[in-house]
């Protein structure tokens, strides 16, 4: 056998900027629809993200290149979410253990029937900072050490936000 | 132990070290309400993995390719149109990586078509650009 690369060449190399938004333009647009709950939106996210890969792309350093691009779209979502709002909205409190305890005879099979509409219905109720850790988690598959560094949180925090936005979630889809 | 309360999604997504993995479990056999919560956090988070990728609008992302190009090489994109213009060609827009997707649009067709056959799904004749009829 001849010149079997060991290392994938695509992961090596540092990708054109065309192929990235050829390549991973579904990608970019599945976590910023995700984010933003409709179209328009993950559109304008979407090239906002994309110019921000033209300027980055020269220090990418070849790894993760879905983790990299995670990481630009939800800080470009969350900058935007930022520049938007007049006065910081009041952020709920990231402490552990506060989260909201079951309810008696609550049942896992109403959840577990939710359609992807419901679901993203209640992604976009949760508080932004908690709907990209989940995103981050659920949605992109990113571990905990990569979310913290990707958001400029501690793990802890990421742990928290999580779980909490499992749980508000849950509450969102309960009757 | 107090009851699991975040370590209950770390432990599902496999987020916590082998000690506290350990204690965790420990508790979780002997509190049902931590484990009512294990299952149920459980299944939101399935649900969210579960939701499906989404298509971007057709011809989006090329659209944004297309304009980058025009803002950073002006006088090329001016120059292939005007040799195009020229030479009387139509400049073929490169079609390498797109990947139409057929059957959106057969859908969209079919459903959007009034009066549409129900066996074929087709449209009356009528409907039919003036080029695709045989």
């Amino acid at each position: 056998m001849a010149d079997v690369p060991l290392v994938d060449k695509d992961e090596q190399s540092v990708p054109d900027w065309e192929e990235v938004a050829r390549r991973y333009g579904r990608f970019i647009f599945t976590v910023a629809y995700r984010l933003t709950g409709n179209e328009a939106d993950a559109q304008d996210l979407v090239q906002d993200v994309l110019l921000r890969v033209r300027r980055g792309l020269p220090t990418y350093r070849p790894g993760s290149m879905e983790g990299w691009l995670s990481r630009i779209t939800t800080n470009a979502f969350l900058d935007d979410v930022r520049r938007r709002r007049r006065r910081p909205v009041e952020a709920l409190p990231d402490e552990p253990d506060r989260v909201v305890p079951p309810s008696a005879g609550a049942d896992e099979a109403l959840e577990a029937s939710a359609l992807p509409e419901d679901v993203q219905a209640a992604l976009i109720a949760l508080p932004e900072d908690f709907r990209a850790a989940v995103v981050l988690s659920d949605v992109v598959g990113l571990g905990y050490a990569e979310i913290a560094e990707s958001l400029g949180v501690p793990i802890g925090t990421v742990r928290s936000r999580i779980h909490r936005g499992r749980a508000l979630l849950r509450e969102a889809l309960a009757p | 132990m107090n009851h699991l309360g975040d370590l209950v999604s770390a432990l599902l997504d496999g987020e916590l070290t082998a000690g506290e993995r350990a204690a965790a479990e420990a508790h979780l056999a002997g509190c049902l309400d931590c484990r009512t919560e294990m299952a149920r956090t459980a299944a939101m988070r399935s649900l969210v993995r579960g939701l499906p990728p989404i298509e971007p609008p057709f011809g989006f992302v090329e659209a944004l390719v297309r304009a980058d190009r025009r803002r950073r090489r002006p006088a090329a994109f001016a120059a292939a149109a005007a040799v195009a213009a020229v030479v009387g060609l139509a400049v073929t827009p490169r079609s390498d990586g797109v990947a139409p997707p057929v059957g959106r649009f057969v859908e969209a067709h079919a459903t959007a078509t009034p009066g549409g056959d129900p066996v074929t799904n087709l449209g009356p004749p009528s409907v039919l650009p003036v080029s695709f009829r045989p």
